[in-house]
């Protein structure tokens, strides 16, 4: 059972505190979830409702009324905290799933992909509509497109306060270094 | 460690709480730690709980951990652990739940994550 407990442990005087990675399918939260967490990615089944049944092919399965997804989750420990990391379907047929990852958690990080930076839109919504504070993080692909930041900025129609960084969701630090701007600017959120 | 989509299952996955009681009081969430109480007997349990305090003999985990390395879904622990909270044998530290995060828990997640 070595496994489950990694090297880092937990003590029962750790705050468990919640983060969100939402983005759009293929946009790397799998990827950014196994750079930044000590253990290897879990996942586990989560059940859905009818909603889904639509989209999710379930021919031949009539009697079936829910279905399930599976979500990539990562935990880091920090000295006094521990940090479990929800990689979170964008989609919005995941709402009442979504609208439970996001309750208590610290805040959201959205990860974009400029080569199809509309398929971001469903999950901005998402994010907004909840309320919570969020960052955006552009996965850069090697054959993303450079944009500047400005352009981005206004492609995503985001407000000038909102923290946009290019990260490599493959890197550790740099996968860290957008939780770190995520996290800097929830900071300045509760402490204007 | 298998998961629960290698193994073919017997026994459905729902029977794992099948004889728990859950108190009403008893809110837990996917990021709840749990541990075991240090007083709890820990005899007598049937297979899913001992399964359950196995895994958490090293120290906490999350209820969603465990969902995963029990290999079963996230509903049915959520009410395993619910039932042994009641019954004594484990207990819990929640995730704090407000609107604003505290700004101590900000700073130690900063300096954390600068730290690495």
């Amino acid at each position: 059972m070595a496994s489950a407990h990694s090297d880092s442990r937990i003590s029962a005087d750790h705050i468990p505190v919640k983060l969100v990675i939402a983005g759009p399918f293929g946009v790397g939260k799998t990827t950014i979830v196994d750079a930044l967490s000590e253990i290897r990615p879990l996942n586990t089944e989560e059940v859905l409702t009818q909603a889904g049944t639509l989209v999710d092919d379930l021919t031949g399965v009539n009697e079936k009324t829910t279905t399930t997804t599976a979500i990539d989750f990562g935990r880091l420990t920090l000295p006094g905290v521990v940090l479990y990391l929800f990689g979170a379907p964008g989609q919005t047929r995941f709402q009442v799933l979504w609208n439970e990852l996001v309750r208590g958690a610290l805040g959201v990080l959205v990860l974009a992909d400029t080569r199809r930076i509309d398929d971001s839109f469903a999950v901005l919504d998402l994010v907004e509509s909840a309320g919570i504070r969020y960052a955006v993080a552009v996965n850069h692909f090697p054959d993303s497109p450079d944009y500047p930041p400005d352009v981005l900025r206004k492609a995503l129609d985001l407000d000038l306060r909102t923290p946009l960084v290019v990260c490599d969701a493959r890197d550790p630090a740099s996968a860290r270094a957008a939780l770190i701007a995520l996290v800097e600017h929830i900071r300045e959120l509760v402490l204007s | 460690m298998m998961s629960g989509r290698e193994r073919r299952r017997v026994v459905p996955d729902y029977m794992a709480a099948a004889r728990v009681t859950v108190p009403e009081h008893i809110n837990v969430e996917r990021t709840t730690l749990v541990y075991i109480a240090p007083d709890a007997a820990t005899n007598g349990l049937d297979p899913p709980a001992s399964h359950l305090l196995a895994l958490l003999q090293d120290g906490p985990l999350s209820v969603y951990e465990c969902a995963a390395h029990l290999g079963l879904p996230y509903c049915v622990v959520r009410l395993l652990v619910a039932g042994l909270v009641g019954g004594g044998t484990l207990l819990t530290r929640d995730p704090p739940v407000v609107d604003m995060p505290d700004i101590e828990i900000l700073e130690l997640v900063l300096s954390g994550l600068r730290a690495l």
